[in-house]
């Protein structure tokens, strides 16, 4: 488990989608949850930066574990994913700020996502309110962002809620590049208005 | 109603009555159509003490809301009842063109009880349902029998039927679809030829409404993008059919062979996908309105039909240690022919093979020897000699003889053609399915081999349970939409929630329709509970816990004590498997009694 989380902590890093101690990550076995320790360096995890916890009841490692375990644990209670990636994408989070939703312009994301809800809270960290909007929205998308913050991706495995979340930051990166060079769209997909509706 | 035709067909044979009902709206919304319908139905008015050969036993025939649309493989439908072989909790699903014509009569639902006096055929034609002598069709092999219906009926008839082995009441019996598509596991032929069923034929020309055209239209042009995408659906099993996976799943360690003695077989090639696309092939063949157009028309130096499938081939050839295509193919013919499982066929006569070679038994037969295998086949469909006790399944026929670690199955069911020392997903699949062993209660053969929707190390034991269990439960809505199973390779839970929304209007997340498959499992998980199968149920044979793998798997064996615990925990079930009273609140199952 440590291989894994050490690889995709430090590969959120390299794509610019943490900073050095940003974002969180867990996976769901059975009732416990394994996840990042609170305040660790992200890209250079160690076993001891992994921590287990309840999924519905309290104990001692919940002193150490991310911030973010009140989200993850609601996530896991809504959904049946068994992992959750939340990262702090630098693109995404731009175009968050005046995006209701992101739909990407280049084939792989709109294939893979179709469609990014941007949620919107005021207590953006760790509150119950980012759990419910969070856990309601990832019923139904694999990943949300969340404006100003970041993104939480679900997967049945950590690779995948990575996938999700890297696959994000670059349709965003798009995004950003043709809107700060004023590239004026060619549509070349079929129904693509429709996207929205996703 | 969207989606659905909202009309359930009840056929009592004890007194030939035939009437219609009103689909209920909640049902449909609840538990979606097919296995769902079924599970469902049967829960709720088949006790689980029923004799699964006796008239009480229902047989109930259900198609989905998808079935009959453009949606890509919206062919299939089910079947549930209580299994002969098992005594389970059970339904099997089928391709072909039954379901969707079904649907078309304007139904969405088959419910058959009681007994007929004689053999009956039955025909559906829109409102004219009818029962008829069926006397003239008993005793016939399933392709004269669909031959003498599409001559006696005429155009536009869909056929279903039981062969020889059905009627004999043979526990690995099938109920055929078309001729050459299948109900194949749990010996549901028997359940239908206890009722004196020969055939079920339907024709009609309504199709269900779609709630939303234009975005349905959006929906299906961005699944076709998809399946013409992925690999395996577009270009894999057009190419090769379910074949493909035979040296795929040899060289990880996994293709039973000799009655799972050993995970690796020397001649695989020469029983291929690539040897039957040289050798015997003649074309590919397809179910209703599906793409992917596994399904192959093959022919031999003395015989021609449909396959073999993966499956077969697993168990015919190097589970009977034979390698010889051709042979394998007619076996094949012949089974479908006579109306028996490929799978537990296989998976009984290595059984014997093995307690043959080990002086087990008087009768002789070795591994590899085709004429007896053959021979076998037939002596088994009429329960002839030998055959009468082969008849009853593996398990059943090991006890007899004090040899049952030789059977290799759970719950009675035998295990399909992928070794669990190779993949210790897939056998933990086995171990927990409520029919017993299926490799289609979670399909651990995407991430476990293929790659879907990312590699798992086969060989691990750990953290593998929520996987299957999201697999288990999504597999509940796949069989309930109705789709086959291997569309999934390219589109998930999130295309068909938003598909059924199109279709029916009833607004479902993707996380709605895992919850379902939950509650579904669940419930039958309950029914099996109360019919006494308990945590000594969900176990397989001690050979995979404690004889190690070959070839790839060489050293292996299933950790099963880990992997079970795990699995439990994940379903919110106690460490005897069963479902706490916080779980069962949570999915609306509360109250229910379960205790044997």
């Amino acid at each position: 488990m440590h291989e894994q989380f050490k690889q995709v902590g430090r590969d959120l890093f390299l794509q610019n989608a943490v900073s050095s101690h940003g974002g969180n990550i867990s996976v769901r076995v059975g009732d416990r949850i394994h996840i990042t320790r609170r305040g660790s360096m992200i890209h250079n995890l160690t076993e001891n930066d992994i921590i287990e916890t309840g999924l519905n009841e309290d104990d001692s490692g919940i002193a150490l574990a991310s911030t973010e375990l009140k989200v993850h644990r609601g996530i896991y209670k809504s959904t049946t994913a068994t992992a959750i990636v939340h990262a702090h994408p630098v693109n995404a989070i731009a175009l968050s700020l005046d995006q209701d939703v992101i739909v990407p312009l280049d084939s792989e994301a709109s294939y893979v996502l179709h469609k990014i809800p941007v949620l919107s809270a005021e207590h953006t960290i760790g509150s119950e309110e980012v759990m419910n909007i969070v856990s309601d929205a990832l019923k139904n998308y694999k990943i949300v962002m969340l404006r100003g913050h970041g993104s939480f991706a679900i997967g049945n495995m950590l690779e995948e809620a990575y996938q999700w979340t890297s696959e994000l930051e670059v349709a965003a990166q798009i995004i950003n590049i043709v809107r700060s060079a004023g590239i004026n769209v060619q549509e070349y997909r079929k129904d693509s208005d429709k996207y929205e509706q996703w | 109603m969207y989606g659905w035709m909202g009309k359930v067909i009840r056929i009592n044979l004890n007194d030939n009555k035939v009437s219609t009902e009103k689909l209920d709206e909640n049902l449909a919304k609840e538990y979606i159509g097919g296995r769902g319908f079924g599970s469902k139905t049967l829960f709720d008015e088949v006790p689980v003490d029923v004799d699964p050969l006796g008239p009480e036993n229902k047989l109930i025939f259900a198609v989905g809301p998808l079935t009959r649309t453009k949606v890509p493989t919206s062919g299939r439908f089910s079947v549930s009842t209580k299994s002969p072989l098992t005594n389970t909790i059970f339904d099997s699903n089928a391709g072909g063109f039954w379901g969707p014509v079904f649907k078309s009569a304007g139904y969405d639902m088959l419910i058959i009880e009681g007994r007929a006096e004689k053999p009956v055929q039955i025909t559906i034609n829109e409102n004219i349902i009818s029962i008829n002598d069926g006397s003239k069709l008993w005793g016939k092999g399933i392709k004269e029998t669909d031959q003498l219906l599409k001559e006696s009926l005429g155009k536009g008839y869909q056929n279903m039927m039981i062969g020889p082995a059905g009627e004999n009441l043979v526990k690995i019996s099938i109920i055929s679809v078309n001729a050459h598509r299948a109900f194949g596991r749990g010996g549901v032929g028997a359940v239908m030829g206890s009722k004196n069923v020969k055939s079920i034929s339907v024709k009609g020309s309504k199709q269900p409404e779609i709630f939303d055209q234009e975005k349905f239209d959006f929906m299906i042009y961005e699944t076709d993008k998809w399946i013409k995408a992925n690999p395996l659906t577009s270009k894999a099993f057009p190419a090769f059919g379910t074949s493909v996976l035979v040296n795929l799943i040899n060289e990880a360690g996994a293709l039973p062979t000799r009655n799972f003695q050993q995970t690796y077989f020397e001649d695989a090639d020469k029983i291929s996908g690539e040897t039957i696309a040289n050798k015997i092939l003649v074309k590919n063949d397809a179910c209703y309105n599906c793409p992917l157009r596994c399904s192959r028309k093959t022919k031999t130096n003395k015989m021609e039909g449909f396959g073999p499938e993966y499956e077969t081939i697993g168990l015919m050839g190097s589970n009977l240690g034979i390698s010889d295509i051709e042979a394998i193919a007619e076996m094949h013919y012949i089974s479908n022919d006579l109306g028996i499982d490929t799978i537990s066929l296989g998976g009984t006569i290595s059984c014997l093979m093995e307690m043959s070679e080990k002086g087990l038994i008087d009768y002789k037969i070795d591994f590899g020897d085709i004429d007896k295998t053959k021979e076998l086949i037939y002596q088994i469909s009429k329960r002839e000699g030998i055959g009468d006790e082969l008849a009853e399944g593996s398990k059943r026929f090991s006890e007899k003889y004090g040899a049952v670690q030789y059977s290799m199955q759970v719950k009675g069911l035998e295990l399909p053609s992928y070794d669990p020392r190779g993949m210790k997903g897939r056998g933990l699949g086995y171990a927990t399915s409520n029919r017993g062993a299926c490799h289609l209660r979670g399909y651990m053969i995407g991430p476990e081999i293929l790659g879907v929707p990312k590699m798992l190390d086969r060989f691990n034991p750990v953290g593998k349970s929520g996987f299957l269990i999201n697999q288990q439960d999504f597999f509940v809505v796949v069989d309930s939409l109705a789709v086959c199973k291997f569309v999934t390779f390219a589109v998930g839970e999130e295309f068909f929630a938003r598909l059924f929304s199109t279709v029916t209007g009833v607004e479902k997340s993707q996380q709605d329709f895992l919850d379902i498959g939950e509650k579904v499992w669940t419930m039958e998980k309950l029914y099996n509970l109360k019919a006494g199968f308990s945590k000594n149920e969900d176990q397989l044979p001690k050979r995979f816990l404690e004889e190690p793998g070959t070839g790839p798997a060489a050293g292996q064996v299933f950790e099963q004590d880990i992997m079970l615990s795990e699995y439990y925990r994940s379903r919110g079930w106690d460490e005897n498997g069963i479902p706490t009273n916080d779980k069962l609140k949570e999915l609306g199952l509360e109250g229910i009694d379960y205790h044997a």
